[in-house]
């Protein structure tokens, strides 16, 4: 039978305390844990936990398992969570289903159900326990530990694990005094934000005049990001109310209040209830526990203003008044609520109260660094793998709690920033991470430890945009005192959200330091004071960011969607207006989609198949689902216009001007800057050293993914508009650039591209039958005979290697082709569907994989020795660096090995008159804006600069350089205008139904058979017919209409 | 909407006529309304000897309070970092348009509230949006449909039911 009886004194407490902890020993039945704070709840905790009763009812097994209903375990991510005891098995993303396997399998048979286990995201390791989990692993769970083991509105099991044990010590052995002393030398520090020694605030409240005295709890948990006071309130509320009964004592202190936020009403339900409990047992109350001492405790619910965590403002609200601030001095322990002397401490302070007592502050002290002691609880949340609660002791550093506890940053994003402390604290970079946390190194660092929010951001966070985030909270939230930072605050955000309109200005970030600087000075409390370090942190670290926003109206990350408008047409290298001809095509306008793409882009057949489609990568669409096919419309229109003979105007363009320009390579940079000089009415020339124009595209990427013909619509249609083309003449063999300034070139481009093969720089690289998968690629595409044997090797894992393996694989003397690759496939730098394709054509990837030496006989190849590797520590690129495995050496037989790693310019036909300077990897230099060599008239441009890149990286280059070569024709200096991304026209929108919207999903490519590609180079893809092309198209959701002028263009939509 | 001053005053007893208790009484209000009458207010000032002017002070201090009717049901968007880092602006960009309204409006049908929160300190299973009290964890642009078409759904069932 529940004891329900009032406590009377200390010895009774001790021996219920002793009672308690015996019936929890003894207590043999199975237990399931069940998560169910907010966020477990949130995800169907209630659900499993009626789920599981329902079972253990069905399977009559109440006298052996027992569900226990817990607050919040910390791990989130894994909600909702269940611990098994004392089996020790953490179960994760339990459903309601899962119920019966649980406790017929596990909890009856001890089997692990493996599919329930958490898998560890950076290991792929499945640990059983709680405690092998790596978010557990590095955490110092003191106060957070006990959530799991106590159901929160049961004050026995609070009990159980010593609970209000310290409440009896200090009423037993320690005076008021003694107890300040106690958490003076315990040296914690207020948990809400500014760091104060706590025993020095009590000892202050203490020697205040006056009888009547007061304390609060704070738990008006405003920062964002921030929930461990909720987590702790709802999962443990006698701990807090335990501190709190402990530290009025102490104070002297006969009324307390708890300021709790309303939007946390479990945490409300559940501290309600443990006051009545406490209340019931004579914890709290008139002569606690026989000691003469008196204490109520009352809630006072909040009404959402964060100024109210300022405890002024707080008090101010209690007394039921507007929450405005006041002036300090007299601070609160002075004169505070009612105008009596009041102790305000935050809910962690008052958590970690019995703890201090409870273990001695010797103990306690040791924990932490110099300054700060003991644990902190952080919010681990934004762009992480493993967000939750995590408790550490200070001085962990930030590496420790994102990479290790946190496993990093999901879907191999790259880290950016984290932000503490909420609105008034700041961002970190990455190169704060091995900054050991405490309340001086955070505040240093430009940020603060605040209620201990951690907020993650990856790459595709944009800084500014955090900015203006936090300054449209606090222009919100301001309370309108003090005019400095009500009209302060507002004004910066009208800056700042004018730079990420892409209206931003010179002089607007000095502006705005120099605001924030009046802001700071000027205002009365913390929330002004201190409102401007989201705006200072992101420009101490991130201010380039502010600038390319400013001057390149650029927004790197992509968020800022007044600059960005469609992140398909604003990711484009040649500024395709893909949202637009996707538009069109979803309504069926064929000729007008493919004007559109003509008007930016001269080789649109390529790119329709071979393009790396940056557009779809960053695809708004690919957020929620699956990307839109972008390229494969694309390449649907083009082979419409082919098919339909809709050619672009073949009319010569008249030479207006009497400027001649000489292009050197016929490749996609060439071509593209030809064309468009030709566009101006330029004469050009392009000089082509191969037999064939085209360059990597036509010897570089094999006819099953670019056949001929398409490559030459494309070529034709640029060579029709008047321009002349020289094949197989090279510069240095069969002219100079002087020669070219000699007969009457006003200038010349260089566009060479990047031919010459890297090599592998291992023994026996020189052997007969070791050959460069450019060479190979180049004899299939002229159609030559290839030298191949039948087992071939390809070394490499970009595009050319698969290329050259597919090319391998197709000829007819090859029965076994093998790519060795030294990461895995995740890391493969080739494109994910042409992996796929090759291993459907029966090519064997071969990952971790190193060639340390070829191994011959007679001069002639005979196999490959190789090492297999495993992935280390993260490189420069992001990737997980491949480290070789000692003794792991083993042989592949071959007889041909084709190197494919990597390609570089082959500039030897340079003179040093040429005056044209070159890099270390013999890449030419030119200026970043003019794309000018330090030769008067020469430019250069494509691979021969950037080494080997993309194609339509290529064309953007070649499309730049024609604007700059005009300009120098003319006369005129060259500077790159920049503007924000907007399309030529808005079309539009198409009506879809409900049904549509719920159907709607990426359509697969069609692909020629495997069988039918066998041994020949008919293209693989397929393309999409007219149908599919139309369903896809209105797929996209139309992000160039969510601007303003998208706004204004469609007009009053939903109105 | 009829205020039945029996009902505030029985709010205005429970805490004892205290002046420390106005914003207690106003939440109850709310609670009660789904907005603060005007009637009410009159009637709190009255009781409590608290000038009117000082009520409307505190009640639209507060983001809690309401001067006007709400919709019966009220879609809270979480705009706390976490969710905000995850995608919630673009969340109540997809509500607003379904619904035709702004943050802060009711639709004309008086079905449902569009408002803003700070934080709901359920930050891990970001964007979070809650519907009266019920929680919708990683919500997408994707769901809202369906989280609107949910709520309105329960409203025919009990229709029926009546």
């Amino acid at each position: 039978m529940k004891n329900t009886n009032k406590i009377k004194s200390t010895s009774e407490l001790k021996k219920i305390i002793k009672k308690q902890k015996e019936r929890s020993k003894s207590d043999d039945k199975t237990k399931l844990i069940v998560s169910a704070g907010t966020c477990g709840q949130a995800r169907g905790s209630m659900e499993v936990i009626d789920s599981l009763n329902k079972t253990i009812k069905k399977e009559k097994l109440e006298d052996t398992v027992q569900v226990k209903v817990t607050g919040c375990h910390g791990f989130c991510e894994a909600e909702p969570n269940i611990i098994l005891q004392p089996h020790d098995i953490f179960y994760q993303h339990v459903q309601p289903e899962d119920a019966e396997a649980i406790i017929k399998e596990t909890a009856v048979n001890n089997k692990i159900l493996d599919r329930l286990l958490f898998t560890d995201p950076a290991s792929g390791e499945k640990p059983k326990s709680e405690e092998n989990i790596s978010f557990y692993k590095k955490q110092k769970r003191l106060v957070l530990g006990d959530n799991v083991k106590i159901e929160p509105t049961e004050i026995n099991d609070y009990l159980s694990i010593g609970g209000y044990g310290s409440l009896a010590k200090v009423l037993d052995t320690f005076s008021p005094e003694d107890v300040i002393e106690i958490v003076k030398s315990s040296q914690i520090r207020g948990r809400g934000g500014a760091g104060f020694p706590t025993g020095v605030k009590w000892g202050f409240t203490r020697k205040a005049k006056g009888d009547d005295k007061y304390i609060i709890c704070n738990a008006d948990e405003g920062d964002p990001g921030a929930y461990m006071d909720r987590s702790l309130m709802e999962g443990n509320p006698h701990r807090v109310l335990e501190g709190m009964i402990i530290g009025a004592y102490a104070i002297g202190a006969h009324e307390g209040y708890i300021y709790i936020r309303e939007e946390y009403p479990l945490a409300l339900n559940n501290i309600k209830l443990a006051i009545n409990e406490a209340k019931k047992r004579g914890l709290i109350g008139k002569n606690i526990l026989g000691s003469g001492f008196d204490l109520e405790i009352n809630i006072s619910k909040g009404a959402g203003a964060f100024v109210c965590g300022e405890e002024t403002a707080l008090i101010a609200s209690i007394e039921g008044k507007v929450g405005e601030p006041r002036q300090r001095p007299p601070f609160p322990a002075v004169e505070g609520l009612f105008r009596k002397p009041t102790n305000i401490n935050n809910v962690e302070t008052w958590a970690n109260i019995s703890l201090i007592i409870d273990k001695g502050p010797e103990w306690y002290s040791q924990i932490g660094t110099k300054k700060s002691k003991g644990t902190k609880i952080f919010s681990l949340v934004g762009k992480i793998n493993n967000t939750g609660l995590v408790e550490v002791p200070m001085g962990i550093t930030l590496r420790e709690i994102i990479f290790d506890i946190g496993g990093g940053i999901p879907g191999g994003k790259k880290f950016k920033a984290v932000q503490t402390g909420g609105p008034s604290g700041g961002c970190l970079p990455a190169e704060k991470l091995d900054l050991p946390i405490d309340y001086e190194s955070l505040t240093q660092a430009g940020s603060i430890m605040g209620s201990g929010g951690m907020i993650v951001m990856d790459e595709n966070t944009c800084m500014v945009d955090i900015a203006k985030y936090f300054l449209n909270f606090l222009r919100d939230e301001s309370c309108g005192k003090c005019l400095s930072c009500r009209e302060g605050v507002q004004r910066m955000w009208e800056i700042v959200n004018k730079i990420t309109e892409g209206k931003g200005e010179e002089g607007d970030i000095e502006l705005l330091e120099e605001l924030a600087q009046a802001v700071k000075d000027a205002s009365l409390c913390g929330l002004g004071q201190t409102a401007a370090n989201p705006v200072l942190s992101t420009l101490r670290y991130f201010r380039e960011e502010y600038e390319e926003h400013i001057r390149k109206k650029k927004c790197p990350a992509l968020v800022c969607k007044e600059i960005v408008s469609a992140p398909c047409q604003y990711t484009c290298p040649i500024d395709q207006e893909a949202s637009v001809y996707i538009a069109l095509t979803a309504r069926g306008e064929f000729k007008k989609a493919v004007d559109i793409i003509r008007k930016e882009n001269p080789l649109p057949t390529v790119l329709g198949r071979v393009c790396h489609h940056p557009c779809e990568s960053n695809c708004r669409a690919g957020e929620i689902g699956e990307p839109i096919a972008i390229r494969s419309i694309k390449r649907f229109l083009t082979d419409w216009a082919i098919e339909n003979d809709y050619k672009p105007s073949s009319e010569t363009k008249p030479h207006k001007k009497d400027y001649k320009v000489a292009v050197i390579g016929a490749g996609p940079a060439g071509l593209t800057a030809g064309y468009y000089l030709n566009q101006k009415g330029v004469q050009v020339t392009i000089f082509e050293s191969l037999p064939v124009p085209g360059g990597m595209l036509a010897v570089g990427i094999p006819e099953h993914r670019l056949p001929k013909d398409k490559l030459d619509f494309d070529i034709q249609n640029i060579l029709n508009s008047g321009i002349t083309l020289k094949t197989n003449t090279a510069l240095g063999k069969d002219f100079s650039i002087q020669d070219l300034f000699d007969k009457g070139f006003n200038a010349v481009y260089i566009a060479t591209g990047a031919h010459k093969p890297m090599k592998m720089g291992i023994q026996g690289e020189n052997k007969q039958g070791v050959y460069q998968g450019v060479k190979i690629l180049r004899l299939a595409n002229l159609g030559e005979e290839l030298p191949l044997g039948e087992k071939v090797g390809i070394v490499g894992g970009g595009n050319a290697a698969i290329d050259s393996a597919r090319v391998a694989v197709r000829d007819k003397n090859t029965k076994k082709v093998y790519i060795l690759y030294r990461r895995t496939r995740k890391e493969m730098p080739a494109y994910e569907d042409e992996i796929e394709s090759a291993l459907e054509e029966g090519i064997d990837i071969q990952y971790l994989v190193l060639p340390k030496k070829v191994l011959s006989k007679n001069g002639k190849v005979t196999g490959v020795e190789c090492i297999k590797m495993k992935l280390g520590d993260l490189d420069e690129s992001g990737r997980r660096r491949p480290i070789p495995i000692e003794g792991s050496e083993f042989t592949i037989e071959l007889d041909t090995l084709i190197s494919a790693i990597s390609e570089q310019p082959d500039t030897s036909y340079l003179t040093p008159d040429d005056n044209i300077k070159t890099t270390k990897w013999d890449s030419l230099i030119v200026d970043e804006n003019t794309f000018s060599t330090d030769q008067k008239g020469v430019f250069a441009g494509g691979d021969a600069v950037t080494g080997p890149s993309t194609v339509v990286e290529a064309m953007s280059m070649g499309k730049k350089a024609a604007q700059s070569i005009f300009h120098y024709l003319e006369g005129k200096t060259y500077s790159p205008e920049y503007k924000i991304s907007r399309p030529s026209m808005y079309v539009e929108p198409v009506e879809l139904t409900e049904e549509e919207i719920e159907e709607a999903k990426r359509p697969e490519m069609p692909k020629l058979s495997v069988k039918k590609r066998h041994k020949n180079f008919k293209e693989v893809d397929l393309g999409f017919n007219e149908e599919t092309v139309i369903k896809e198209a209105r797929r996209c959701l139309r992000c160039e209409l969510e601007t303003e002028d998208g706004k204004k263009a469609i007009g009053g939509e939903n109105d | 909407m009829n205020v039945e001053t029996d009902k505030v005053k029985s709010f205005i007893i429970k805490y004892n006529h205290k002046k420390s208790a106005l914003i207690g009484i106003l939440q109850e209000i709310q609670a009660e309304y789904n907005y603060l009458p005007k009637k009410a207010l009159i009637f709190v000032s009255r009781e409590l000897n608290i000038p009117l002017i000082d009520i409307i002070g505190v009640a639209t201090f507060y983001s809690a309070f309401s001067l006007e009717p709400k919709g019966d049901h009220i879609i809270k968007v979480c705009l706390g970092t976490a969710c905000h880092v995850r995608g919630g602006p673009k969340i109540l960009d997809e509500f607003q348009k379904k619904l035709g309204i702004e943050p802060g409006h009711t639709t004309k049908d008086m079905q449902f509230s569009l408002d803003t929160v700070a934080c709901l300190g359920c930050c891990a299973i970001g964007p979070v949006v809650v519907v009266d009290n019920d929680y919708h964890a990683q919500t997408s642009i994707r769901k809202v449909d369906s989280i609107i078409n949910k709520h309105k759904k329960k409203e025919n069932k009990n229709e029926k039911h009546k």
